[in-house]
Parts: C-alpha cells; sequence; structure tokens
C-alpha cells in the first residue's frame, strides 16, 4: 500500500492507482471546481484529455490528477475553492448567474467600477494558485532522432510499431499513458491481456515505448540538430525535461478523445464517459456504480452494459434519441436523470448513482493538423477526422491510422496499424 | 419567425439547469446560441466569442459539439465538410513552463 496525503489527511492508495483512480477508491468525488461558476468537477475521461481532474499536487497547481502516480507522501489538495471544494461559498456564481455571465457584457460604464469589478472576478475565476516554491533545477532538454517515430501506443500505434519493427525498422513509441494499451485497456471486450499482449509483440519486434511523454506539438519552422529538414515533435517527458524528437517518417496513431452529451447539469460528477468506466472496471477492478445509466447508442454501450451487469451492477439502457435525456439530478453526484419518452408529455424520473455517456469519440486530429493533414468534419466518424490516402499517407512523410482517421474501435484500429505501418516500412526500400 | 429562430427557440424549452459545452470555461449551450444569433457562427467565431476551447483541454471536449451543433443549428443541416476545426495552437496538452525555460538558452541551432 501507498499513502498520499490528502488535504491533511492520510489516504491508503493501490500502487497501481493514479490520483484521480485513489480518490475515486476513498470516496473522494469532488476533485475541483470549475473555473467561473465554482461547479463541481469530477473524473470524467481518466485519459488527461477533459481537464476536470486538475488539482494542486506537491505544490504545484493545475496538475491532472488521472495523470499522477501515487507514491508516498505525495501531497494532494483541491483548487479553485473557498473554504473548501466540498462546500464552495464561490458556488454563489452559479446561482446568482442562471443565464450564465457574458463577459462581453459585464463591462459597466464606470470606469473606477470596471477596475473593482476586475478584482472581484479575478479573486473568484481562474485556476489555481502559482506554486510555493520557485523551481530549483531546470530540467535539462534532450534531442532525439529515429528512423520513425509513432505517436499513440493503442491498438493501432501498438500494432504499427510492431510491423515497422519486424521490417527492421528502428521505431520509437510514444504515449502520454503511464501504460501502453489505449482503448484496449478501456473496454471489456479486450482488457489487460490484449493490451499486454500487442505491447510485447511490439517490443519483441525492437520497438521502443516512451510512456509518460506527451507530445505537445509539431513546431515546422524549428531546426532540428543535424542538417535534417526543419520541423519537430516536442515531448514532455513526465518528470524530465522537453524531448526534442525529429523523425525520418512520422506515424501518428493518436486515437480518439471521449465526448459528452449534452443535457441540463451534464457536467454533474457522476457523469462519466463509457471509457472511464471501463478504465475503471478493466485497468482497477472498480464497478463504478451500482444502478449506473448507459447513455447512447456509442460503439462502447452495449459492450459497458453487458460487463457492468456481469459484474453485478443493475444497469438501466437510455438511447438518447427515442427516450431523450433532459437532465441529471443530484447536487454533488448524480442521483438520477430525467427523460422524454417517444410521445410523452412528461418527463420521467430515473433514479441512478452514475451516467455512463456512451457517446462516439472524437478523432485526436490536433497533431496531424499542425504536421500539414488534412482534415474533414465526420459527424458519423466522431468529428474531424483525419483525411488519409491509401496507405495512410496523410502529408509528405506523415501518415495515419486508427481512430484519429474516423472512430473505427480497437479492433479495425490494429488492423489499420499493421497495414499502414508496413506500407511506411516499404516507403524506406522504394526510396532509399 | 424564420426557421433559424424556430429552430433556437427550442432550445431552452426543457431544460432547467445549465448544459455545459465546455468544461474547462464553463461554457454553455446558450453561450453558444447567443453567440450564432450574433452571426458567429463560424468554429473559430464561435470560440473568439465565448472562450470555448481556451482552457486546459484545449477543445478536445467540446470543439465537435460546438461543430456539430453548427451544422444542425446554424446551418440549419448544411454540409459538415464546409465546417472546419480552429486552429490547433501549441501546446496540445499542459505542461510545466520550466522546460521551455531550461530548452530556450539551447535554441542556437547549428542548423540556422
Amino acid at each position: 500500500m501507498t499513502v498520499i496525503r490528502f488535504e491533511g489527511d492520510e489516504l491508503e492508495a493501490h500502487p497501481d492507482d493514479n490520483v484521480a483512480v485513489a480518490l475515486y477508491r476513498a470516496g473522494v468525488r469532488t476533485l475541483s471546481r470549475s473555473i467561473k461558476y465554482h461547479r463541481p468537477r469530477g473524473i470524467f475521461c481518466l485519459a488527461g484529455h477533459c481537464g476536470a481532474c486538475l488539482m494542486r499536487i506537491d505544490g504545484q497547481p493545475n496538475v491532472k490528477a488521472c495523470r499522477t502516480p501515487c507514491r508516498d507522501g505525495l501531497v494532494v489538495e483541491r483548487q479553485n475553492a473557498f473554504p473548501s471544494a466540498d462546500l464552495d461559498a464561490l458556488a454563489a456564481a452559479d446561482f446568482f448567474f442562471p443565464r450564465g455571465m457574458d463577459h462581453h457584457t459585464l463591462m459597466t460604464g464606470n470606469r473606477a467600477l470596471n477596475v473593482v469589478m476586475q478584482k472581484v472576478v479575478r479573486q473568484i475565476g481562474g485556476l489555481g494558485r502559482l506554486p510555493d516554491q520557485p523551481v530549483a533545477t531546470l530540467p535539462a532538454p534532450r534531442r532525439r532522432h529515429v528512423e520513425v517515430v509513432v505517436v499513440g501506443a493503442g491498438p493501432a500505434g501498438l500494432a504499427a510499431a510492431t510491423a515497422l519493427g519486424r521490417a527492421g525498422r528502428q521505431v520509437l513509441l510514444v504515449d502520454e499513458q503511464d501504460r501502453p494499451g489505449g482503448s484496449y485497456l478501456a473496454d471489456p471486450r479486450f482488457g489487460l491481456a490484449a493490451a499486454d499482449r500487442a505491447v510485447q509483440c511490439a517490443r519483441a519486434a525492437g520497438a521502443e515505448i516512451l510512456r509518460d511523454a506527451a507530445v505537445l506539438a509539431w513546431y515546422p519552422e524549428d531546426a532540428p540538430a543535424t542538417g535534417a529538414p526543419p520541423g519537430l515533435l516536442a515531448v514532455h517527458v513526465h518528470g524530465q525535461g522537453l524531448l526534442r524528437l525529429t523523425a525520418e517518417r512520422y506515424l501518428y496513431a493518436t486515437g480518439a478523445y471521449d465526448q459528452n452529451a449534452l443535457f441540463a447539469d451534464n457536467d454533474r460528477p457522476g457523469v462519466l464517459a463509457a471509457r472511464a468506466v471501463g478504465r475503471l472496471l478493466v485497468q482497477h477492478g472498480i464497478v463504478a456504480g451500482r444502478r449506473p445509466v448507459v447513455l447512447g447508442a456509442g460503439p462502447y454501450a452495449r459492450a459497458l452494459a453487458e460487463a457492468l451487469q456481469g459484474a453485478g451492477a443493475e444497469v438501466i439502457r437510455v438511447d438518447g434519441v427515442a427516450t431523450r435525456i433532459l437532465a441529471a439530478r443530484g447536487r454533488s453526484w448524480v442521483n438520477g436523470i430525467e427523460v422524454l419518452d417517444p410521445g410523452g408529455a412528461k418527463p420521467r424520473r430515473i433514479s441512478c448513482d452514475m451516467v455512463v455517456v456512451a457517446a462516439l469519440p472524437a478523432p485526436a486530429s490536433e497533431l496531424p493538423r499542425q504536421h500539414g493533414a488534412g482534415v474533414t468534419l465526420r459527424p458519423e466518424a466522431g468529428g474531424f477526422a483525419c483525411i488519409v490516402g491509401g496507405t495512410g499517407e496523410a502529408a509528405r512523410g506523415v501518415w495515419a491510422c486508427g481512430d484519429v482517421t474516423g472512430f473505427v474501435g480497437p479492433a479495425a484500429a490494429a488492423w489499420q496499424g499493421t497495414a499502414v505501418g508496413e506500407a511506411v516500412a516499404r516507403t524506406f526500400v522504394d526510396q532509399p | 419567425m424564420s426557421d433559424k429562430a424556430a429552430a433556437m427557440s427550442g432550445k431552452t424549452a426543457v431544460m432547467s439547469g445549465k448544459t455545459i459545452i465546455c468544461r474547462c470555461e464553463d461554457v454553455t449551450l446558450d453561450d453558444v446560441h447567443c453567440s450564432f444569433e450574433l452571426g458567429y457562427a463560424t468554429v473559430e467565431e464561435v470560440k473568439r466569442y465565448t472562450g470555448l476551447g481556451t482552457g486546459p483541454c484545449q477543445g478536445k471536449e467540446c470543439m465537435v459539439l460546438a461543430a456539430r451543433l453548427i451544422v444542425s443549428v446554424a446551418h440549419l443541416g448544411g454540409a459538415p465538410a464546409t465546417v472546419a476545426p480552429f486552429t490547433a495552437r501549441p501546446p496540445l496538452e499542459s505542461a510545466p513552463l520550466a522546460i521551455f525555460v531550461a530548452a530556450a538558452g539551447d535554441d542556437e541551432d547549428p542548423a540556422r
């Protein structure tokens, strides 16, 4: 057992849990308060994408709890709340502005009053306070050049790296999570065994996996160390400095982001993305919710509903189309939803202790876009999907595969990864 | 009432609390509709008017929701392919400033 410190209390955590999961396991439901209305925020995506679990960790503000591993003595605090995140007096902002605050119309005619108003707004709004201590030693930057860099160690990236490794290419697989496997780890149809198998295959083929490494951007104008063409990936390796990464070929298997549905109070803690609930179940053995509502007909709806049911939960399915969801109920955690049945005149209440949003994930196409790839809005594929040719080429020297090219799910993503990895390997032979 | 106004008027008929479209910046569905009413109906304009997508997640959760609303409400079912995303600015992930500070002195690249 690992012991972390949460707002003065000692809290036992599983060594494999990140801070967000450890707090969830310990019954802490409100992780932070929102920037403007001070609405309670809890876990939503558990993948480091949604920004709902920012906490003050070891004196550093705005650290993602779901990306921070637990270790003995780690100091975890909630931010943006007075006097506490559980009972935040500043949430009055939410009550006093039921129709919202439009900052375009908040200006008053009086210049002095504007200055005062700005001070007040700055106290109420904002995200965290500065760190307790200045940085003692700056983390040393590094540079690295490889033959092929693959971004994203999910089903597509792992398969592509395996194919490239088998073809004898030097591959560096960069992944932002602490454990490689991507959506395998969130999908009860695949799970830990499938993830570990894919990771072993990639390693056996000679691919190197760099975990806890978030690619911050493609900087087209920055020069690499040697005479290679301009442009480099800026990578933040957790706990280390900036890595300037260059390659002969770039392959993006960045996957897709979990999306929320639109209904009143859809940001209430207890409204979780399907893959977050999948992660809790598959990766951490936690059955989140005794009476969960699985909302939507997205690709993870059925698998999650069946897995939760199999784990003993009483699952209610609401498709969100014929039966529409109007609102979530509950203050610090959901305790029900209001729905409108087809042809129904009056809303009906369903009690539940969790809302599992099974929406179609949206392609994570920002990075290939920065690198010259085109995207097109394809609502049926989840969002702005990367446009690729037959072999996955998205721009000159740039390839993409898996959900980033339009949501396909883990099985098809792995298949695409193999095909695109092989195609990229062939380009070294075709154009030496 | 125009078709567009009719489509918009139904927006809060059965809603009670706030519907949050951008969790990071507390941007509501009403804020986005307000931006449409003022004629800001591209993803980039909605971002600039409401602040949606300018928080820690940089639009990972809200940009596609906004794009879908633009297609269904502002364009009344127009072609999705005409809707463009907002610029993907670096950094895509939050990171400590110290790593950039540390790398700043290291910028005298031999290639420059």
